[in-house]
């Protein structure tokens, strides 16, 4: 394989390979984003929930785990616009990404949750704390260091699952990757740059989950 | 009892008679949804050339583009108007029939099975299977591969049917399958297979794009007709587009689609002949 060839073409792709990643890193953020506030819901209904509400989650968590990610992108751009919700392909996938984040951030938060002693909790009650002071004080922080290292890999995965989104025509970068080969027949180069910027992504992430872990460690 | 089937049957009456009102009254098409929207939504795919591409300035370009393009300057007298909606092909059918697009042109095989879920314009082009060979090669065409059996090979892309298909024009010739197009070419390329079977547009572009070097066989199998498509039950819509394409192909606009054909496949087009009209011949 000539290099020459390759770096040339790369060369005159590049702003439309930027703008492909930065679609990829801009999906991914949002999914995140949106889907952990509401996993963190979620979590919370899943451990503190009155008992309807808990089954309710429940329900939601178990249906949305148990749906592979390409039918909930399906469903979200074609289901919704049947009741006359008119999403765009990006907002679409970004609501089904966020969605499926959502039920697995939140069965973490409720494991998470439930790991610490319930005598915390117990002590936390006896020295006068409500429970929102309990939670935010007690229970959180440690959660979130049982949360982070899941968390990350969570993140990873949505970053992954960003690529079903060129099926509904969203341009991240699987689907530019998929254009620029189309027009220059380079397929194992451009598939293997586009494999290494995903790499540097989630490298990214994982390098983030080690500092915020790192700095939210309790000294020994 | 006597008074609740009365009732029920005024109310029959009552829904006969809405229904009935409502069908006297012109059913909207989507022809004057699009034209009061000012631009066209066009369902097409970005990773076929020549048919639907993005050129190195990330601009849509090929040959289901310009049909997309002669129904725009139909509709609008400006064919720019078009937004355009980029879909895998699993998607051409659900995004019309969910109203995602106004219209599909994205090299859809027109088959009974598909006609049964979308209305089929008609074809704007007939793509079928050839053989490219190097122009220096030591076959020279169709017959000469077909005379030599089974000491040719083929390089074709990877597919359940690829064998067979082969065999269907070239019942003896060896058949070497690769996972891409870029590898078929290759092979080709480097005297691995005599000749690389594939859709004779693919062929005509890639010798629009390297010219000299190769040359078709001049043999065409496995037809299947290319057309557009859109929802079901819009005769209308359906009518308008029809006449579009079928002016591009014979009338005011051929010079268009002339020029378009040239662009991507190669091949100059003599004009329809004047007088009769070709359908009539």
């Amino acid at each position: 394989m000539e290099l020459g060839p390759f770096l040339n073409e790369l060369w005159i792709v590049r702003y439309i390979l930027l703008e492909g990643l930065w679609r990829t890193v801009s999906i991914s953020l949002l999914a995140i984003v949106a889907g952990s506030l509401l996993g963190v819901l979620v979590g919370l209904a899943l451990t503190y929930g009155a008992l309807p509400l808990r089954w309710l989650m429940r329900g939601y968590t178990d249906f949305i785990r148990g749906t592979p990610v390409l039918v909930l992108v399906l469903a979200s751009y074609y289901m919704l616009s049947t009741i006359g919700l008119q999403l765009n392909p990006f907002e679409a996938g970004v609501l089904a990404l966020a969605v499926f984040c959502s039920s697995h951030v939140g069965e973490m938060l409720r494991g998470a949750l439930q790991a610490i002693p319930r005598g915390q909790t117990e002590a936390a009650k006896v020295i006068g704390l409500t429970f929102h002071q309990a939670f935010i004080y007690v229970l959180a922080p440690q959660a979130i260091r049982h949360v982070l290292p899941t968390w990350v890999n969570t993140a990873a995965e949505m970053v992954k699952a960003s690529t079903l989104l060129s099926i509904i025509g969203v341009g991240e970068l699987l689907l530019t990757t998929q254009e620029i080969i189309s027009r220059t027949f380079m397929s194992l180069p451009f598939y293997f740059f586009a494999g290494a910027l995903y790499f540097v992504v989630n490298y990214g992430i994982e390098r983030f989950g080690k500092y915020v872990e790192r700095r939210t460690t309790i000294p020994s | 009892m006597f008074s609740q089937c009365r009732f029920a049957a005024v109310l029959a009456a009552a829904a006969i008679l809405s229904t009935t009102a409502a069908e006297a009254q012109p059913a909207k098409s989507k022809l004057d949804d699009v034209l009061s929207r000012g631009r066209l939504v066009l369902g097409t795919g970005s990773t076929n050339a020549p048919w639907h591409f993005k050129g190195a300035d990330g601009k849509l370009q090929g040959f289901d583009i310009d049909m997309g393009r002669v129904i725009a300057k139909a509709l609008f007298g400006d064919p720019e108007k078009i937004e355009f909606v980029t879909q895998s092909s699993d998607a051409r059918i659900p995004n019309i029939t969910t109203g995602k697009v106004d219209i599909t042109c994205q090299f859809m095989t027109v088959t009974g099975e598909r006609a049964q879920q979308v209305a089929f314009t008609i074809p704007y082009y007939r793509e079928g299977v050839g053989l490219m060979l190097k122009a220096n090669g030591s076959y020279a065409d169709y017959a000469a591969l077909k005379a030599a059996g089974s000491s040719v090979t083929i390089s074709v892309l990877q597919n359940v049917y690829a064998e067979s298909m082969v065999h269907a024009a070239l019942p003896q010739a060896k058949v070497d399958q690769y996972e891409s197009v870029d590898l078929i070419y290759q092979a080709l390329e480097s005297g691995r297979a005599d000749a690389a079977a594939t859709d004779q547009s693919s062929i005509a572009w890639f010798m629009t794009q390297n010219p000299g070097r190769y040359k078709d066989a001049g043999y065409g199998w496995n037809p299947q007709s290319y057309s557009c498509a859109v929802a079901r039950g819009d005769q209308d819509w359906l009518n308008f587009v029809n006449t579009a394409l079928h002016e591009a192909m014979t009338g005011v606009e051929f010079d268009f689609y002339a020029a378009s054909f040239k662009k991507w496949f190669g091949v100059d087009l003599a004009p329809p002949q004047i007088g009769i009209p070709v359908e009539f011949k």
